[in-house]
């Protein structure tokens, strides 16, 4: 008889204790694969996120809830901020990318982001179908929205579902993105002035937006804030006069583009009664190092909007999701420790029922080496089944949580195997191969003589 | 020269196991009768022989092998290519079948047909069963069936008949004798169980 079936029927004569062994392993390691996909899962998405976003500019209130809000979608942004305040920074010297983000609606919990095409590039984002917005009302979608293109959709006011609907105003959708694994793929981009318009808002002119972007350039030259501060009034008189065009040409064109829409309220509105135009945050990648400390203190102290540090807001976060993620990291551990011991409790225990069996094998000529093969064996399979099936229900579980929790479903969580499940499984494979190891010493070194002469 | 015994002692925590020390010789395909009251050291003898225990003093040897030059796992190799073991518990794995405790003993390649020894031995029926659920005689004979299975050069049996009334004592020696026989084996015995004395011309009383 090969050693294996003796294993089998070994394990099988005690199946009881031989399941309990391999559900403790299955669900230790099985909750121990959760915690560190998801754990590493939410630190990729922050790090994608994030990435090349040295300060948030945004209403005062909570740093955080402006990071969280603004980069990661994911909290209500504190309010909004003047765009003419908010100008100078896109202009400064230290500012080498200013990316504006207007927030304020959303389609069945999509955020409608007014925004820049500076968004999408920072994201190296590509669209799959269709093209980029060019107009007033077009969007362009993330991978995980469900809308097809040309789908005309109502936003819904509020940036979370269930908000009371602008019906009177469409959004037309003409592009889609590639998956970026970004915050992009669940959100509906459009101009900036789609969502000030929709608002009542001013609008900002397009060249005016194009030219602080080129005029950014031309104020490389420029390190005094006077400099720049008069450049910004003259800015605002370009920009006033522009829109004036703007009110004259292009609203008109717009209007006999989308004249089946019922927006002309809006638009005839005189620009008196409408607000001043508004964002809800500014995406800032720095120059240096130094402007990311410096930036923000210039900002919070003499203007009425609040900079974060992203790096160090995140730092926070992770700090307070690591409490979390690590008490479910100790219990996993604990689970796992019990399921180790319920192996050596099992083949130890199991082992003074079974010295006379080992001893009859002692004397038919079994040696130490292959009686202690036998039971290390029997602790291995044990474990080798539990993280069989602890993968299974781990990959199974994270599948199914990854659906059931939109964040996760959107943000497309997908179980990965890397460094990180490999040393896992390794150490509870060592782990149950350990506590076999000193049963099957024992078992090894049993006195076959004095077996056989108790057992008679 | 099968077994070359002389002077042996075994002493445990400095008592004497075996009541005197022994001294004999058996040669190849005869048999032995270890005879003596309870306690007087039978079972460790055998133990002592089949190399399940070392010599505290004295000389083992088997075929010209000396026991004390021999390593652990030469012994552990000798013992399983030599010798079949009846235990008078029978000690066969309870929750392993009859076909299962054969052929777990099994490790030679010239060993006997499994499933010939069965049928000799009126397994056949039961070779499916667990031992739970046997008879004394029918967990008796796999037990035999278990010592035969390697065609070895020694049978040893512990008190195969002290647990049996009169008839099934005959069957029983007949049994082992016929194999052993039929093998070429030695058969030794070690019993208090006077009743089989007859059987054997090699009787040594300790």
């Amino acid at each position: 008889m090969g050693d294996f079936t003796f294993i089998y029927y070994s394990l099988k004569s005690r199946l009881l204790n031989t399941s309990l062994s391999i559900l403790l392993t299955t669900f230790g390691l099985s909750i121990a694969l959760l915690v560190t996909q998801f754990s590493n899962h939410v630190q990729k998405s922050l790090n994608l996120d994030g990435n090349n976003i040295d300060i948030v500019v945004g209403a005062k209130g909570s740093p955080l809830q402006l990071v969280l809000s603004s980069i990661y979608h994911i909290d209500l942004p504190n309010g909004n901020i003047l765009y003419d305040d908010a100008k100078k920074f896109i202009n400064h010297p230290q500012v080498s990318k200013a990316i504006p983000l207007a927030l304020g609606d959303n389609w069945k919990g999509f955020r409608i982001v007014g925004t820049t095409d500076d968004y999408i590039k920072h994201y190296n984002a590509e669209i799959i179908k269709g093209r980029n917005f060019e107009k007033d009302y077009e969007i362009i979608v993330g991978s995980s929205v469900n809308l097809e293109i040309n789908s005309k959709i109502s936003g819904s006011h509020g940036i979370i579902e269930g908000g009371s609907s602008h019906n009177d105003l469409k959004y037309n959708v003409v592009g889609i993105l590639r998956p970026t694994g970004t915050v992009l793929d669940r959100l509906i981009l459009t101009s900036l002035n789609s969502v000030l318009n929709i608002h009542g808002l001013q609008e900002i002119h397009h060249h005016s937006e194009h030219d602080l972007n080129d005029k950014h350039d031309s104020h490389k030259d420029h390190d005094s804030h006077e400099d720049h501060d008069s450049h910004e009034e003259h800015d605002s008189h370009k920009e006033h006069d522009s829109h004036e065009d703007h009110d004259s040409h292009e609203e008109h064109d717009f209007h006999e583009e989308h004249d089946s829409q019922d927006n002309e309220s809006h638009h005839h509105k005189n620009k008196n009664e409408l607000g001043s135009a508004e964002i809800t945050a500014l995406l800032i990648s720095t120059k240096s190092p130094t402007a990311n400390i410096n930036l923000p203190r210039l900002i919070n102290r003499q203007s009425s909007m609040q900079a974060a540090n992203p790096a160090i807001e995140i730092t926070r976060l992770t700090t307070m999701l690591g409490l979390g993620s690590k008490s479910f990291s100790i219990l996993s551990t604990i689970l796992i420790l019990i399921a180790v011991l319920s192996i050596f409790s099992g083949l130890a225990s199991n082992l003074d029922n079974r010295k006379g069996d080992l001893a009859i094998l002692r004397a038919i000529g079994y040696s130490k080496i292959r009686i202690f093969k036998i039971i290390s064996l029997e602790g291995l399979t044990i474990v080798t089944i539990g993280i069989i099936l602890g993968v299974i229900i781990g990959i199974l579980g994270f599948n199914l949580l990854a659906e059931l929790i939109l964040p996760l479903r959107t943000s497309n969580a997908n179980f990965i195997v890397d460094t990180s499940f490999a040393m896992i499984l390794l150490s509870v494979f060592l782990s149950g191969f350990i506590a076999a190891c000193l049963p099957a010493y024992r078992g090894s070194k049993i006195s076959v003589a004095n077996q056989l002469s108790r057992n008679i | 020269m099968l077994f070359n015994i002389k002077n042996l002692e075994y002493n445990f925590k400095k008592h004497k196991i075996l009541s005197k020390k022994i001294s004999f010789k058996l040669n190849k395909s005869n048999h032995l009768l270890i005879l003596g009251p309870s306690g007087c050291g039978k079972t460790t003898l055998l133990n002592l022989m089949a190399g399940l225990l070392r010599a505290s003093n004295g000389l083992i040897e088997f075929e010209d092998n000396d026991y004390s030059l021999l390593t652990n796992n030469e012994i552990d190799e000798i013992r399983a290519h030599n010798f079949g073991f009846i235990f008078q518990k029978l000690h066969l794995i309870n929750h392993l079948n009859v076909e299962q405790n054969i052929i777990l003993a099994k490790n030679k390649k010239d060993s006997q047909n499994i499933y010939s020894l069965i049928d000799q031995l009126g397994l056949s029926m039961i070779k499916k069963q667990v031992i739970g659920n046997l008879s004394f005689g029918e967990a008796q004979r796999v037990a035999i069936a278990r010592a035969l299975v390697n065609n070895p050069k020694v049978i040893f049996a512990d008190e195969p008949t002290s647990a049996l009334d009169d008839l099934n004592t005959k069957n029983v020696i007949n049994l082992l004798f016929s194999n052993a026989i039929k093998n070429k084996s030695s058969l030794i015995v070690c019993t208090h169980d006077k009743r089989i004395k007859s059987k054997f011309s090699n009787i040594l009383e300790i």
